[in-house]
């Protein structure tokens, strides 16, 4: 039996490792991080034109609520553009979570190729027929010429368009929200096992001691169930807040704070949550691969 | 304390349903079933634009019967074939399904590359429409079809590793098949090179 598991753990081990290594050895061009609307990997835009087009979609998400967002790059490759811009997507996650009008136009000016990518919620307004057609129509003329910017301001101002006479939820105003999923399994069982064992802690330990202890093992079970440092600290706080508020009083000592050793596991460790800063996010739209794509 | 141990028992069961996997194998198998849904739904999505598609090369390009009756007929192939959300567990289902939509496939390339030959079908905007929304399925298809993949490699991963495999084994789960690569044979052949005798 122990062997029979062991050869199992084994075959798994093997089952990763080309898993692990191809990752590493493929090399695929690495998605950026999101910051802005327009983000110019291959430096085609002037500052002025940047700023323009990214000015423009902005006000088009206040008014509209739809997210879109253009990304130029050298190149795709070793992937296709469409690969590249569903990884892209899937990472960008442009689009309102549960609407997902999200589009994303992806230009790789070495590869001479550009792709409309068009969240599950558009591709009634901007279906892969009229996406292609923006491309061939509106876009790829202005490239060929040799005038990026042109192009891209075309596609962008066809699709806005288009996406304007889509019946869309209103936009919010600070209507982002928490990106955090929890996950409330543990929730249950923790809540029954803090009941039991605060009570057992406490009675031998005493009031402090027990409840730091009875936080710091939750916080320890809510860190292996959840996976999430936060979500483990917050947990182990409340507990032991909880757990030293409630309950018996206690015999042993009461000391006011002061001894100069602090909660349950509240290391001073500043947790950094999620990427904020930029101004810009995606807003967890997602997309299947419609859209269209062309070269020039 | 009889019934303290009892709760405290109960707890710990419970607390080990949702810390060794049990949660995470439904997860993972409810996401395969949701992802394999999307793989049926976009192969159904290009089986319902074929009749619209042959009928426009058709006006233009009749006498290419042969290709033609090729994508109808891998059409009506697809058809037959009875599509089910337990398929995802049946390994030959799995393979029957994926080589008639691998026939489809290759017919529709074939129409295509004839398709080159007639530059008034080409430019013909029905065509033209036809043709975007035929890639625009295929790339839907191709990423389906990697999300599938993904998720069926996540849950077996899930089943078969410590120690989420035992509650796996005790619940029934089993390992579900992958999409194979279709030319499974020609890739494992040593390709046979020759530098020419002297």
């Amino acid at each position: 039996m122990a062997a029979n598991s062991l050869r199992k753990l084994f075959s798994v081990a093997l089952l990763l490792a080309p898993l692990l290594a191809g990752e590493g050895a493929i090399a695929e061009v690495a998605v950026p991080a999101l910051s802005a609307r327009v983000t110019d990997l291959a430096q085609t835009l002037t500052d002025e034109q940047r700023s323009q087009l990214e000015s423009r979609l902005t006000q088009f998400e206040a008014q509209k609520g739809a997210q879109v967002g253009v990304l130029i790059l050298p190149t795709t490759k070793p992937e296709t553009i469409e690969q590249y811009a569903v990884r892209v997507q899937e990472e960008w996650q442009l689009g309102r979570a549960g609407v997902d009008d999200g589009v994303l136009l992806v230009v790789a000016s070495e590869d001479r190729t550009v792709r409309i990518e068009v969240g599950y919620g558009l591709e009634g307004a901007l279906p892969d027929a009229i996406a292609k057609r923006i491309i061939e129509e509106d876009i790829i003329p202005q490239f060929r010429n040799g005038d990026v910017y042109a192009g891209i301001s075309a596609g962008v101002t066809r699709m806005m368009a288009v996406i304007e006479g889509e019946p869309l939820p209103p936009p919010q105003r600070k209507g982002r929200a928490s990106q955090a999923r929890i996950n409330l399994d543990w929730l249950f069982p923790a809540f029954v096992l803090l009941l039991i064992g605060r009570q057992l802690l406490t009675a031998v330990f005493g009031r402090f001691v027990g409840a730091g202890l009875s936080g710091a093992m939750l916080g320890i079970i809510a860190w292996l169930v959840v996976g999430s440092l936060f979500v483990a600290l917050l947990v182990a706080f409340l507990v032991f807040v909880f757990s030293l508020s409630s309950g018996i009083p206690g015999r042993r000592f009461y000391r006011p704070w002061g001894g100069g050793w602090s909660s349950g596991r509240g290391s001073s460790r500043g947790w950094s949550s999620g990427v904020f800063g930029g101004g810009f996010g995606g807003g967890g739209g997602f997309s299947g691969g419609g859209g269209a794509s062309g070269r020039w | 304390m009889k019934r303290f141990i009892k709760l405290a028992l109960t707890v710990i069961v419970i607390a080990s349903l949702s810390g060794c996997g049990y949660n995470a194998l439904q997860r993972a198998d409810e996401s395969i079933n949701a992802a394999w849904s999307e793989v049926i739904n976009q192969y159904q999505r290009r089986a319902d634009l074929i009749p619209n598609l042959v009928e426009t090369v058709k006006a233009f390009a009749a006498q290419e019967k042969d290709v033609l009756l090729g994508v109808t007929e891998a059409r009506s192939k697809v058809g037959s074939i009875q599509v089910s959300p337990e398929m995802v567990n049946d390994p030959a289902a799995l393979a029957q399904f994926d080589a008639a939509q691998g026939e489809l496939s290759s017919a529709l390339s074939r129409l295509l590359v004839v398709v080159e030959n007639y530059p008034q079908l080409k430019s013909d905007a029905n065509f033209r429409d036809l043709q975007a929304q035929l890639e625009g399925t295929e790339n839907r298809i191709a990423v389906a079809r990697q999300r599938y993949i993904r998720s069926v490699q996540d849950y077996n991963v899930i089943v078969r590793s410590f120690p989420s495999n035992l509650t796996a084994m005790m619940f029934g789960f089993d390992t579900k098949p992958q999409f194979t690569v279709e030319n499974e044979q020609q890739i494992q052949q040593a390709p046979k090179v020759d530098f020419g005798s002297e």
